[in-house]
């Protein structure tokens, strides 16, 4: 082994013992439990290995020498301790888990904590199916290493000793005839797990690959129709079946194996301890008893075998699911508070941005040039402009979800970096398009669990957007409760409710974004009032897609290739002839003068 | 359960080793309770030899090799390692010939259903989630597999092993043999609760599971509005209400999984502790040995697993058997597209005249008509071209001329001949379709030109791709055509997936080629280049076009405008410009949007 692979090997050592000082702190309120999982396990791991001692006591004490009332005494004393052990294994059982479960869902929640705190890049890069599998399946694969692993691990260990404590006290001669085959069980345990592991690896990949196979075929299935290609898929469908079905037949080959020399093996024993024990027996240094005992011992040896090699994988898979997780709560936040923020609610809503320039990725496009403009309080500016021009990263810069390194943006007189978040992110009422209503009852959907505001709030905000109307009937009103994020609403009944969660906010500015493609005749009739309203005595900016309110705005910004290229009311740009105005509202908004 | 009857079928085909793989089974329990009786033999013997007293205090090297004492101690020893070995040999080739059928059996019933799923009519696909079919073909095969394998040898195990202990138990003593087996029913019905209640309760945790994955979906989707409203707090208190209900769940079964191997241990037990109470006082009243004693303890832990299994296994085959009929639901499904005794068999060629007449189109379970009295004719060596917004139902329209669906009401005809009677092969092969989602598979980009071509050289492939200007792109990976595209490859553009769907659909020179909305990420001049070969290639067949640009679609024919299924224009760029309708606005808009584009 060179020197470097060694090193990497010591380093992985040391990651994984990091690991499991950090998993440990999730176990640590349970730490009292888990000393007393431990001592309970004791108790089982010794009464189980008692009770053939007790019986070889029963048949050799009493049995032999005819004492019926001595033999019921003690078989009743048999039964009690294994009453115990039973009530003490489910106990133990439950109570390690109950610890995992506990522990599992801290950690769960402290990963969900952790991912939904981090700056809104982190979601660009990172997909969300990756995110929810780093709160779902990575946290249950360490269910086994919390819950059960380890006090397991420590109980079949003292099982072994127990096991073999007993024996030795009864015959250490016996004992070591017996155990003679034990080397042969280990050998072939950790052979067969290690052939199994790599067997089950392969089917697993083989299942994958015949599971993707049907998934896809599903999906493209009028493909295949089109072009009468049915018989080949059939054909290569069977190829991969075939495979799945080799892979599998190979596995039944290593448990055909296995089991049969697992019974052999105690068997074996078994007969070791009859031909053996039997000529002690007759020599008169054995009695009947201990024979008994030993013939269930032998039997007694091979779970707890089992059970440490199979431990022994799932802590590896574990390891690696804690690697992931803990990475994601290694991430650092790039969107940072500065030491002594502002807190206060700024005075007036003047906005300011000046020569900001900005792109998503280091090396990626320049999504804004140089943009300079200002909001005075109680303005409504319309943003307007081609898609990808840059409107939405106006107020994605505004809010904060990115930072800036060019230019500065100011509210009130102070860059926004100076605020602290949530009394910057308080100042404004966001209504968005996509993404904006949860699973949960209609009043919910408009507080997002806001204590502080009463349901006569709620329904002032419907009557003043006029939602009010369909709200009530719905089957429970405000406490309806939305599926799949309100699939089961029309697009201008969801964007109403939007409205009413920015009324009832009451913030300093509302920051809206106007739905683009198809506005449906209906949803037109059921919002254009409701915005007026909104509007209304507001500091506003708003994504215009919609005439009547690019018509109503104090100011227009319009924006194009990252820039602010026009600035006016609807009034002074339309007069511009060449101007990107004129030929946006003839694109855009035309339609809806007539 | 009638289901899962009749899939004995599969048994049948391979009743040879099956009924091998039964005998195995059968005479390797028969050889397993040789152990006890040769141990309870060898204890009794000895025991005989004690009384005698010959041995005591003798040497055990002595006694093993005496004539009498050692030599029945090595025969009995050697019969039960006999018996070991056969019992183990036979076990093994248990194994290899039982659940090695399963698995075949599983092997056919997959081919089965995935031949079935290929036939099923879009009309199907088009009402059936997807996910669902899937877990058909995948996790339901595999649940009635379990049938096949699982729960018929380990019913064959239970009933073989259990008929020979107890018959050998009762010989030796009815009476301990009652004692012995007194906990026994309380097992299985044990392990029935059990196995069913984690069923039940691994479904809810399941479900559980599901909703606390959605809460995280749902917010880090969210995670704007989220942060906008500084609602962190909020959605982490109601991702932990889930997280709880989710641990909650768990915990419950928890209990009766911990209650499983503790009351396991207690009924055998207890099986033992009365063996050892009651053959105790028989043994003291001289009706039996103490090898009967150890015979017996034996007897009842070999029956232990395949009892408590039967419980397992009745839930097994109530599982099995509620797949099964989710299978065979839907393999019931009537195809109403495909060849009958209407069929003109002997047609050979379609030349591509294509004919609507009066074509109204209704989705299964849908309300309105997708497509509502369409009447048009394509003549061949013509390109017609449909424009109009999404959902107008263009895609619906060109989706009929290849019978993916039965129109509703009207009739379609292809070189003057319904197409219902037009064999359907005949119809596909000479259609050269490439749809919308310009779909692919995880395949070498050669085997996705070649698809739907049997035996095409690469000279043909790489004519093809060329022709739908791809041949460049693919030149430039390093495997070229043999690149593998998808989850196991690298992910095309969206421009080179179009241009492969095309090269896929012109590799067969068809007499009808479809387009629909295919060069929407291609850019112009590629867009030029495509359209400019299908017109000197495609000079004699019949192009159909779905497009939202009007460079795609200006050189058509004629073209169509659809508004809610119904043509509302028709007629060639000039004309309907002239017309001063929906294609002038689109046209007029596309305009604007060059202009600001340039500036």
């Amino acid at each position: 082994m060179t020197a470097s692979k060694q090193k990497q090997k010591s380093d992985s050592k040391a990651v994984d013992s990091t690991l499991i000082r950090r998993l440990y702190q999730f176990l640590k309120p349970y730490k009292w439990y888990l000393v007393l999982a431990l001592v309970l396990t004791l108790v089982v791991s010794f009464s189980g290995p008692l009770r053939p001692f007790l019986i070889q006591i029963a048949i050799d004490d009493y049995i032999a020498t005819g004492d019926v009332p001595g033999l019921t005494k003690i078989v009743l004393f048999i039964f009690g301790v294994l009453v115990v052990e039973s009530v003490l294994m489910v106990g133990v059982t439950f109570i390690t888990r109950w610890i995992g479960q506990g522990a599992l869902l801290s950690l769960r929640n402290a990963v969900f904590e952790k991912i939904q705190s981090l700056h809104v890049q982190f979601f660009d890069r990172n997909p969300i199916g990756k995110l929810i599998t780093r709160t779902t399946n990575d946290i249950e694969a360490l269910s086994d290493l919390l819950s059960s692993g380890v006090v397991n691990i420590i109980g079949d260990l003292f099982r072994i000793f127990f096991i073999l404590l007993f024996m030795f006290a009864m015959s250490w001669e016996l004992t070591l005839v017996s155990i003679s085959i034990l080397p042969v069980l280990f050998y072939a345990t950790f052979w067969f797990k290690s052939k199994v592991r790599v067997a089950f690896l392969d089917i697993r990949d083989w299942i994958a690959r015949l599971n993707s196979f049907v998934q896809e075929h599903i999906n493209g299935m009028s493909i295949v129709q089109l072009f009468g290609r049915e018989k080949k898929e059939m054909q290569k469908f069977s190829a991969i079946n075939n495979e799945h079905k080799a892979a599998h037949i190979r596995t039944i080959f290593y448990f055909a194996v296995f089991w049969p020399i697992v019974e052999v093996l105690s068997s074996l024993a078994m007969a070791l301890v009859i031909w053996y024990g039997g000529a002690s027996v007759l020599s008169g240094t054995l009695t009947f008893g201990i024979l008994v005992a030993f013939i269930q011992y032998v039997r007694l040896f091979f779970l707890p075998i089992r059970d440490l090699s199979d431990k022994f994988n799932t802590l590896q898979s574990a390891l690696a699911s804690s690697e992931r997780i803990f990475s994601v709560m290694d991430e650092e936040n790039e969107v940072k508070e500065v030491s002594h923020p502002i807190t206060l609610k700024p005075k007036s809503h003047d906005i300011s941005f000046r020569n900001v320039s900005f792109k998503y990725l280091e090396d990626g496009e320049q999504i804004l040039r140089n943009v300079s403009f200002s909001v005075n309080d109680g303005e409504t500016v319309a943003v307007v402009g081609a898609t990808g021009s840059g409107k939405t990263t106006l107020i994605n810069l505004l809010m904060r979800f990115y930072d800036i390194k060019e230019g500065e943006i100011l509210i009130d007189g102070h860059n926004i970096k100076n605020y602290a978040l949530s009394c910057l992110r308080r100042c404004f009422g966001l209504v968005l398009q996509d993404n904006a209503l949860f699973s949960g009852s209609v009043y919910d959907n408009v507080t997002l669990g806001n204590q502080n505001i009463s349901l006569e709030q709620v329904v002032a905000a419907a009557r003043a957007v006029e939602a009010d109307r369909f709200i009530e009937k719905l089957p429970g009103g405000y406490n309806y409760v939305l599926h799949e994020r309100g699939a089961s609403l029309s697009m201008g009944q969801r964007q109403l409710l939007c409205f009413m969660r920015a009324l009832v906010y009451n913030p300093g500015v509302l920051i809206l974004d106007e739905a683009t493609s198809n506005v449906d005749s209906e949803t037109e009739a059921l919002v254009t009032n409701a915005i007026d309203t909104l509007l209304k005595n507001r500091t506003s900016i708003v994504i215009a897609h919609r005439l009547a309110t690019i018509q109503h705005a104090d100011k227009i910004l319009v924006m194009h290739k990252g820039e602010i290229r026009e600035q006016g009311t609807h009034q002074q740009l339309i007069k511009k002839r060449d101007g990107i105005y004129r030929r946006l509202y003839e694109l855009q908004y035309k339609d809806q003068a007539a | 359960m009638k289901e899962l009857l009749k899939l004995n079928r599969f048994f049948w085909k391979y009743k040879g080793t099956v009924l091998l793989g039964t005998l195995f089974l059968v005479s390797a329990n028969i050889f397993l309770v040789w152990i006890p009786i040769l141990i309870r033999q060898t204890i009794d013997a000895v025991e005989v030899l004690t009384t005698e007293n010959k041995y005591t205090g003798l040497g055990l090297w002595e006694i093993l090799t005496s004539a009498e004492g050692g030599g029945l101690l090595a025969t009995n020893t050697a019969y039960l390692m006999l018996a070991v070995v056969l019992y183990g040999v036979l076990l093994y080739a248990t194994r290899q010939t039982l659940i090695v059928t399963s698995r075949k059996i599983e092997f056919d019933m997959r081919n089965e259903i995935f031949d079935r799923i290929q036939k099923l009519p879009q009309s199907f696909y088009s009402q059936n989630k997807s996910g669902d079919i899937y877990v058909r073909a995948t996790e339901d095969v595999q649940r009635v597999r379990e049938y096949f394998g699982p729960a018929f040898m380990y019913t064959i195990q239970t009933v073989s092993r259990a008929a020979i202990i107890i018959t050998i138990m009762v010989l030796v003593n009815p009476v301990l043999t009652l004692w012995a087996l007194l906990p026994l029913p309380a097992l299985t019905l044990f392990a029935y609760w059990v196995s069913g209640f984690i069923h039940k309760r691994s479904n809810e945790i399941q479900e559980q599971y599901a909703s606390l994955a959605g809460r995280a979906s749902e917010a880090f989707s969210s995670i704007r509005l989220i942060k906008a409203y500084a609602r962190e707090d909020y959605e982490k208190k109601r991702f932990m209400h889930e997280s709880e209900i989710y641990r909650r769940r768990k915990l419950r079964l928890d209990v009766v999984e911990s209650l499983f191997h503790p009351m396991l241990s207690l009924l055998i037990g207890l099986s033992i502790v009365l063996v050892i109470w009651q053959g105790g006082i028989m043994v003291v009243e001289g009706i039996i040995t103490v090898g009967n004693i150890a015979e017996f303890i034996i007897h009842v832990t070999y029956l232990t697993w395949p009892v408590a299994s039967l419980g397992y296994t009745i839930n097994l085959i109530q599982r099995s058997a509620a797949s099964q009929e989710r299978i065979a639901k839907m393999m019931r499904t009537p195809n109403e597209i495909q060849d009958n005794e209407e069929t003109a068999s002997d047609i050979r060629e379609i030349k591509g005249h294509i004919s609507f007449q009066n074509i109204s189109f209704r989705y299964p379970k849908a309300e309105a008509l997708a497509l509502d009295r369409i009447s048009f004719t394509i003549k061949p060596g013509q390109t017609v071209a449909f424009v109009g917004r999404t959902g107008s139902g263009k895609t619906t329209l060109v989706q009929l001329i290849p019978r993916l669906f039965n129109p509703t009401a009207g009739s379609i005809q292809i070189d003057g001949r319904d197409i219902s009677t037009l064999p359907l092969g005949v119809l596909r092969k000479n259609i050269g379709f490439v749809p919308q989602d310009t779909f692919l598979f995880s395949d070498t980009i050669a085997e996705n030109i070649a698809f739907g071509l049997e035996n095409c050289s690469i000279k043909e492939i790489e004519r093809a791709a060329d022709n739908a200007q791809v041949l460049e792109n693919i030149n430039e990976f390093e495997n070229g055509f043999d690149t593998m595209l998808g989850e196991r490859g690298i992910t095309l553009s969206g421009g080179q997936k179009q241009r492969t769907s095309i090269a896929r659909a012109i590799i067969r020179k068809p007499s009808i080629l479809i387009l629909d909305d295919s060069l929407s990420a291609v850019d112009t001049k590629t867009e030029d280049a495509i359209l400019t070969h299908l017109k000197s290639e495609f000079k004699s067949k019949t192009t159909v076009l779905i497009s939202h640009r009007i460079s795609t679609v200006k050189d058509a024919d004629c073209i169509f405008v659809l508004k809610d299924g119904k043509i509302t224009e028709s007629g060639k760029h000039e004309e309907l410009i002239a017309k001063q309708g929906y294609y002038a606005t689109m046209y007029k808009k596309q305009l604007l949007e060059q202009e600001l584009a340039q500036l």
